[in-house]
């Protein structure tokens, strides 16, 4: 079961995101080179970026339930059939807003919702229900925009894939056929939730900046299975635009379900889209199909598309979108074809699924948009995002899939990513050097070779041993570690289980404000909405001054969203420390030396200068288009061309 | 000098049961609420880093009212009432008069700081029913006139009369905070303990008859004001007639130092849609989600308090960044925060 199946309800509406950025450049971690202007809004390493104050919330704005798919295959769309359709969703009530950050500056790509609560009320607050979403980061980044953003800024969009936990149902609920059989459905009273942001203003344009658009399905949830990605089969965009230089419908899950001989197809991820809020404006002709002949086609500039015969698929039905401009925001780009005939359903048992679009250049023939896996293969991993602090052990679930079903005794490895260089102070990094990731290899134990169970299940346990400041002046290490089956499809790639390590740190008990000091002008630097609003995390008399809210919020659990710091990038034994100046606050340096021997730090194992993998240039890369700093996407105005 | 509506006073002298005393509470808890939106929004006014004294005296104010708010509460409860946070009767409208004709016609807005804010408004709401007067105007005869202190002595003085001296609400209902001393904010269970916590709401605000400081030992409301409004500390004084004067050390003011804010912002004064509509709509929900939170908590939940205080510090950021933001369409002025109360709906 997942957000995919019935019955699932369909929301569209914006989202408010006020991550902040002067944390977005590696350099401004160091106090030592930090500069007032790098608290400014600009681009450029010596500015702050687009939105230095952010304070890290998270919050749906103007979302509303657009539509209900329920089991016998039919679609509502009016609140006379239930009285959940039109109602709002909305973040959470009586407590702080959820919040949005980065796992680290070194590691961008994966931002998280923590402590998100989802409502879904009445327009007189009245609850039909609510529930946390667990915690869940970014997956499945993918060209949206074929304006290029434009007018956002930013053109790509994401996935979180999650699961609503604590739900509580209103008084309300019992009117709504659909949720009772949602309650009915779903396990353990918990819920799928699947939302993909796009659209995103960092340019104060359109009165939108800081939001983006978001479009969520709900749908029930069963006990054992991954809580941060569907367990669905996946289509994998072959298509290369020149003009775009980009691949759209990178990325889409789709289910299929043999008793209702049905296919939903979830384009919500990757539909691309003319603008910001998501308006469908081609109309071209796309049809979903079974390939008869395994495809294994890979877009690139070189080979920008592949083709197939009519003879080679059966065709399950056209894509009806081109009527309404609105189509991905009232249906989610969820589209479900049922009764198919049982030919198709037994060609869908074993063979790939295609998005496929008439061919212009060569008549009669098809062209391919996207594929599914080879040979219907998905393994992922589920908890793939860690924040570790030495002598702490985690499982990683792993979970393997070939046409939908779990795949027994399927061995994944698991390696560390090669060490990155140094970069010293020069022409193209003005302000520090930056350290390089991945080292030490020591600072992390696992088992590089795991196969999956009978169940299709597999665990990792992945442990974090204590590493001295490898990244000097950024607390720990950032870790990619690459997971992958025998054969890897090159439309997809690898993916990475990646890990904040944080420094070996020893609590101290009494400390002074040196002990802590360069903690906090670290923080007081790169949050200045803190030391502008609140206070002055960087003057230890301020902070004595306001100890009592410190405490309160330095000790709240992580899943808590008042958690400070609000990043979650710091270990126990350091938050521990700093509760423990709050509680005594000792401004006064200490008169006796510090009998503690520092580590010494850990050296790169290479060079300055060392050439990155093709991988690793292209995450640089990624980095850059997600967080604002890349130079200039591609407009097109034909996503069909040449085909 | 700041009157209440005197019925509100007879209503509690003539009540002949705890019930009847409930709607009067209530009254109190809307009464104690009113004051922190005119009072926040001249604070997040000043600049960051700008005026510090005046942000911290007002601050203090606005955290005792926060406290008065959760007595009163509390007292409703023990009482067998339940406090009603969440509905849009609760929050005034401003400009406009407090709740239970408080001032006699004194209107309240939501306006930048000034020291003429504080003396011809704030100072009004805080005075207490004999003002203490030092070292420039003779004591003549006063006039006496009904006080919200008075007020709340004939809540005071019906309890007494009329509740058991166990009190008859759910004890669980009771609201505590490590937030604030244990001595000013305890569980109402006891008659003498509704007693005492009305004391501390009184003299909080008012100061004693005979002295500005309350028993903490801290200026009264009313003074810590007046010290702003004449930019010097109240210190003792043998040599004045009351013991104190205005000559402490003066307390510098920067009138550049303080956002413009356009008075009386309201959400219908900003484009639809535009960046600046949906910080103030960002600010709303963020108030409403306040609201609602401290409904629950009073209503049973008082464990929910802390997740109020989060609230607190979204509705804070959200306010100072509006309070930074040009007005579109009005050179020269900022935004003020709107507290207006609008339930999150969905597009």
């Amino acid at each position: 079961m997942s957000y995919l199946h019935a019955p699932r309800l369909v929301f569209t509406g914006d989202f408010l995101s006020d991550v902040s950025t002067v944390n977005n450049d590696t350099a401004h971690y160091n106090n030592a080179t930090f500069q007032p202007n790098f608290q400014d809004p600009g681009k450029g390493a010596t500015n702050g970026w687009w939105n230095p104050e952010g304070g890290a919330v998270f919050d749906f704005q103007n979302c509303a339930v657009r539509q209900i798919f329920l089991p016998d295959g039919t679609t509502q769309t009016s609140q006379s059939d239930d009285i959940i359709i039109g109602q709002a969703v909305v973040g959470a009530e009586g407590r702080p807003t959820g919040k949005m950050v980065d796992l680290d500056p070194d590691a961008q790509m994966f931002s998280a919702l923590w402590c998100v609560q989802l409502r879904i009320c009445t327009a007189n607050g009245d609850l039909l229900f609510k529930g946390d979403i667990t915690t869940t980061s970014f997956r499945d980044l993918q060209m949206r925009q074929l304006d290029g953003g434009k007018s956002n800024g930013q053109p790509l969009g994401a996935s979180w894939t999650s699961v609503i936990t604590n739900i509580e149902w209103g008084v309300l609920a019992e009117q709504s056929a659909f949720l009772k059989t949602l309650r009915a459905t779903t396990q353990n009273n918990t819920l799928a939730i699947n939302m993909n942001p796009f659209g995103y203003y960092y340019n104060h344009n359109d009165g939108r900046f800081s939001l983006g658009r978001i479009i969520g399905s709900i749908g029930p949830y069963f006990e054992g299975e991954p809580l941060t990605f569907a367990p669905a089969r996946r289509l994998y965009g072959i298509n290369y635009t020149p003009s775009a230089r980009s691949t759209f419908f990178s990325t889409s899950n789709f289910l299929v379900e043999p008793d209702s001989k049905r296919v939903s197809i979830d384009f919500g991820a990757s539909f691309p889209v003319a603008d910001s809020v998501g308006t469908v404006t081609y109309k071209q002709d796309l049809r979903l199909a079974v390939s008869k002949v395994p495809q294994t086609g890979v877009a690139s500039r070189q080979t920008p598309t592949f083709y197939i015969n009519p003879n080679d698929f059966i065709e399950i039905g056209t894509l009806d979108y081109q009527s309404d401009p609105n189509w991905l925001n009232q249906t989610g780009g969820i589209a479900s074809f049922s009764n198919l005939p049982d030919a198709t359903m037994a060609a869908l048992s074993n063979s790939q699924l295609l998005l496929i679009t008439p061919s212009t250049s060569q008549p009669g023939q098809f062209a391919i948009i996207a594929r599914e896996a080879i040979d219907g293969l998905v393994a992922r991993a589920d908890n793939f995002i860690q924040r570790l602090d030495d002598g702490q052990s985690v499982n990683i679930d792993f979970y393997a899939y070939q046409w939908g079903n779990l795949l027994p005794n399927t061995s994944i490895s698991i390696t560390l990513d090669p060490a990155t260089p140094d970069t010293p102070v020069g022409p193209q990094n003005p302000i520090s050097e930056l350290y390089g990731n991945n080292f030490p290899a020591e600072g992390l134990t696992f088992d590089g070779q795991i196969s999956t169970n009978q169940q299709g299940k597999a665990q990792m346990l992945l442990t974090g041993n204590a590493i001295y400041s490898p990244r000097v002046y950024i607390d720990g290490q950032i870790y990619f570690i690459t997971y992958q089956t025998a054969t890897v499809d090159q439309a997809f790639g690898t993916e990475q289980v990646v890990v904040h390590l944080r420094d070996y740190f020893q609590e101290i008990a009494n400390p002074v404000w040196s002990d802590i000091s360069e903690m906090m002008i670290q923080y007081s630097n790169l949050y200045p909405i803190m030391s502008k609003y609140v206070v002055n995390l960087a003057d230890p008399a301020a902070l004595a001054e306001k100890k009592k809210i410190l405490i309160f919020a330095f000790s709240r659990d992580i899943n808590d969203t008042m958690h400070m710091p609000v990043t979650r990038d710091l270990s126990s034994t350091k938050r521990n420390t700093i509760l423990n100046w709050l509680n005594n606050p000792q401004i006064a340096p200490k008169t006796v030396v510090r009998s503690e021997a520092r580590e010494a730090r850990t050296a790169n194992p290479v060079a300055p200068g060392t050439a990155l993998t093709d991988k690793q240039t292209r995450y640089r890369e990624a980095v850059k288009a997600k967080n604002g700093s890349f130079p200039g996407f591609s407009a097109t105005n034909d996503l069909f061309e040449n085909l | 000098m700041l009157q209440i509506d005197s019925r509100y006073i007879e209503k509690a002298l003539s009540a002949n049961a705890l019930e009847e005393l409930y709607p009067l509470v209530q009254n109190a808890v809307e009464l104690e609420h009113s004051t922190i939106p005119p009072y926040l929004t001249a604070m997040f006014s000043l600049n960051p880093g700008a005026n510090p004294v005046q942000r911290q005296v007002i601050h203090s104010i606005v955290i005792e009212e926060m406290l008065h708010m959760t007595i009163a509460a509390n007292i409703l409860n023990a009482l067998g009432g339940h406090p009603v946070i969440n509905h849009a009767d609760f929050v005034p409208e401003y400009p406009g008069p407090l709740p239970m004709g408080i001032g006699n016609g004194l209107i309240v807005g939501l306006e930048k700081y000034s020291t003429d804010v504080v003396k011809n408004v704030f100072m009004e709401i805080e005075e207490p029913e004999n003002p203490l007067v030092f070292k420039s105007v003779s004591l003549a005869a006063l006039p006496t006139y009904s006080t919200i202190g008075q007020f709340y002595q004939a809540i005071q003085q019906k309890i007494d009369e009329l509740a058991p001296d166990e009190l008859p609400g759910e004890k669980s209902k009771q609201v505590t905070s490590s937030f604030f001393p244990a001595d000013e904010l305890f569980p109402i269970y006891t008659k003498q303990n509704a007693i005492d916590a009305i004391n501390i709401i009184i003299e909080q605000g008012e100061g004693t008859s005979t002295s500005p400081l309350d028993q903490e030992d801290e200026l009264a409301h009313y003074y810590r004001f007046e010290e702003l409004y004449k930019g010097k500390r109240l210190v003792k004084d043998d040599t004045a007639p009351n013991g104190y004067s205005f000559s402490g050390p003066a307390i510098p003011f920067s009138a550049e130092g303080v956002f413009p804010l356009f008075p009386n912002t309201k959400i219908s004064m900003l484009p639809v849609g535009s960046e600046e509509w949906n910080r103030m709509n960002e600010f709303n929900t963020s108030y409403y989600s306040l609201l609602s939170g401290l409904h629950t908590t009073f209503n049973g939940q008082p464990g929910m308090l802390d997740n109020t205080v989060g609230v607190m510090y979204d509705l804070k950021l959200t306010a100072q960044k509006l309070c930074a933001t040009p007005f579109p369409g009005k050179p020269g002025y900022t935004i003020g925060p709107s507290f207006e109360f609008i339930v999150p709906a969905g597009s």
